[in-house]
């Protein structure tokens, strides 16, 4: 338990003190909501229209800003050129990861919930509408999203080292191009929509979109969603203690402490 | 005799590069066994292999071939249990950025598995054990280096480790904060036992600290031994210079038992012996007994420098 701690308490502490991760929740979130909400409002979209955006801007925020807390666990120590006393310790990465995804899960949630009431209050849109239970399972698969992308930014870091940071802020938006976030998957070609399909927020997307009016493409999303990012993440966390197992062979854990 | 380290026929080869791949071979058959409570130093010069015996003893490189045994265990069947019971520290030290002294070592001693009121006391007592209480609030990025040296030795105790594994302690650090890092870490070995294995390249410090030196270059292991064993066994021995008046017959003079070698000119003579202490009394009844005058006479002692000079030759 206490290990675990240590990493909320460190990405905690670090996103108290840093200006730009304040940015990642307020600033960043938000402009690309307004831009897109207003963009929404210009285009006199229908309401049904509205929404299908909407969802899509809030959820990728939230995945966006959660994804980064799992992969800071172990960027903040590559920064500091301190990661060989942490790996020197006997931590597991189930303590990184669930560290970690406690930080995530409140600045994603608080991203989610700014965006949620912003977009009921420029754009009158209300995000509420399928109810508790399907708004819970919605959130929660986001957040698996997030933990997998996350999780997937640390393999990359621990394999290539320093010039994988750059994962960080970019495999999400490959998921943006993927996963139906502004437009549905159906409008993708046959071989795009191929990759978007092992993708689980795509999954996510279409179900919580199926309660406004938009029957999903793909049949069964909230299993396949579900049993997709569990596998996934089961598969991750036994590929990065291979890439942690590589990077000591190689030298490169300590060659990221110099 | 329990051993803390135990190493044997360890080989490691660093690989660089994709297409044009370039290997580096840092350790070449390491053999090692360092007893428990020892403070053991290891000495050679750069690129000799140190850090990374350290690195591979605190399982943060992985070796291709050999044995490593760490306080009773097998490194790569339990290397948990064995990150539980040591810990490092390494000159340079570098921590997170905007985690002040206090905040990184309760991290670290959470990473350890400290929690509650022993997790609090723990960070207090190392705050305390070396003088850091004044910059318990100060970020890492705001210390001097030698204040970040003392952290980097507090973080290393947060476990209260069996085993101690310290990489140049006092690099780059000023004189005065050098010899308080070397009697905190002497304290510490005294007072609790505790293995340490350091790497330094001031001979001085080893010299004080250590009461084991492996010598190692070339990523082999050259020599082990205490340091006046060492220098026994290179012969490197004492000079005794001695300024005179008369005639001084040198062969008579390299007859004396443990001399190794004179130099004579017309009014000076140097004499190598194995050790001034035990050497000068018969070189001074030599002199005495043929009532040659003595004007001035100086010892020289060998230290571990010459050994390191003469084991990196």
């Amino acid at each position: 338990m206490a290990k675990t701690r240590a990493f909320v308490f460190k990405n905690w502490i670090m996103t108290k003190r840093n200006v730009f991760t304040l940015f990642e929740i307020l600033f960043w979130p938000l402009v690309a909501f307004l831009s897109v909400g207003l963009l929404t409002e210009f285009a006199a979209l229908q309401p049904e229209m509205k929404a299908f955006i909407l969802i899509g801007v809030i959820a990728m925020s939230a995945v966006q800003v959660c994804q980064l807390d799992v992969a800071y666990a172990l960027l903040y120590d590559v920064w500091s050129k301190a990661i060989k006393h942490g790996f020197a310790a006997p931590v597991g990465i189930r303590h990184l990861l669930f560290g970690s995804l406690i930080v995530g899960i409140l600045r994603g949630g608080s991203v989610f919930v700014i965006l949620v009431i912003a977009s009921y209050a420029l754009f009158g849109f209300n995000f509420t509408l399928p109810g508790a239970l399907p708004i819970a399972l919605f959130v929660l698969g986001l957040f698996l999203s997030a933990a997998m992308v996350g999780v997937f930014v640390c393999i990359l870091v621990l394999v290539f080292g320093n010039r994988a940071e750059v994962a960080a802020w970019s495999l999400t938006s490959l998921m943006l191009l993927l996963c139906g976030v502004y437009y549905p998957v159906s409008v993708l070609p046959v071989w795009v929509r191929g990759l978007a399909e092992i993708i689980p927020l795509t999954y996510f997307l279409e179900y919580f979109r199926l309660f406004y009016g938009f029957p999903p493409i793909f049949s069964h999303v909230l299993l396949k969603g579900y049993v997709m990012v569990i596998a996934y993440l089961v598969i991750e966390i036994f590929a990065m203690k291979a890439a942690l197992h590589r990077a000591k062979r190689t030298g490169l854990l300590l060659k990221l402490s110099e | 005799m329990n051993f803390a380290i135990e190493v044997k026929e360890l080989h490691k080869t660093f690989v660089a590069g994709w297409l044009r791949k370039r290997t580096k071979q840092a350790l070449r058959g390491v053999n090692l066994s360092v007893p428990e409570g020892v403070f053991w130093g290891l000495l050679g010069p750069n690129g000799a292999g140190k850090t990374t015996l350290l690195s591979v003893i605190a399982n943060l490189l992985i070796p291709e071939q050999g044995e490593v045994r760490v306080l009773g265990n097998d490194l790569r069947k339990s290397a948990g249990a064995v990150r539980r019971r040591i810990n490092l520290s390494s000159g340079h030290a570098n921590f997170l950025w905007s985690l002040t002294v206090k905040e990184n070592l309760e991290y670290y001693a959470m990473l350890y598995g400290l929690s509650g009121n022993k997790r609090r006391q723990r960070v207090e007592d190392l705050l305390a054990l070396f003088d850091l209480q004044e910059f318990a609030r100060v970020r890492f990025e705001e210390l001097s280096t030698g204040t970040k040296q003392k952290l980097s030795l507090a973080k290393s105790l947060v476990n209260d480790p069996a085993l101690l594994l310290l990489d140049e302690p006092t690099v780059g650090l000023d004189p005065d904060v050098a010899h308080r890092i070397r009697d905190a870490v002497q304290r510490l070995h005294r007072e609790r036992g505790t293995t340490i294995l350091m790497t330094t390249h001031n001979m001085k410090e080893a010299e004080i600290l250590c009461e084991r030196i492996a010598f190692i270059k070339d990523g082999r292991i050259r020599a082990v031994g205490k340091p006046q064993d060492l220098k026994e066994e290179l012969r490197l021995g004492d000079t005794i210079s001695i300024a005179f008046s008369g005639t001084v017959q040198a062969e008579a003079l390299r007859s004396l038992q443990g001399t190794y070698g004179v130099q004579t000119s017309d009014s000076l003579c140097r004499i190598l012996v194995d050790d001034h202490r035990k050497r000068l009394p018969q070189i001074l009844d030599f002199f005495m007994g043929r009532q040659i005058f003595i004007h001035d006479l100086r010892i020289q002692e060998s230290d571990l420098e010459d050994v390191f000079i003469a084991y990196t030759k």
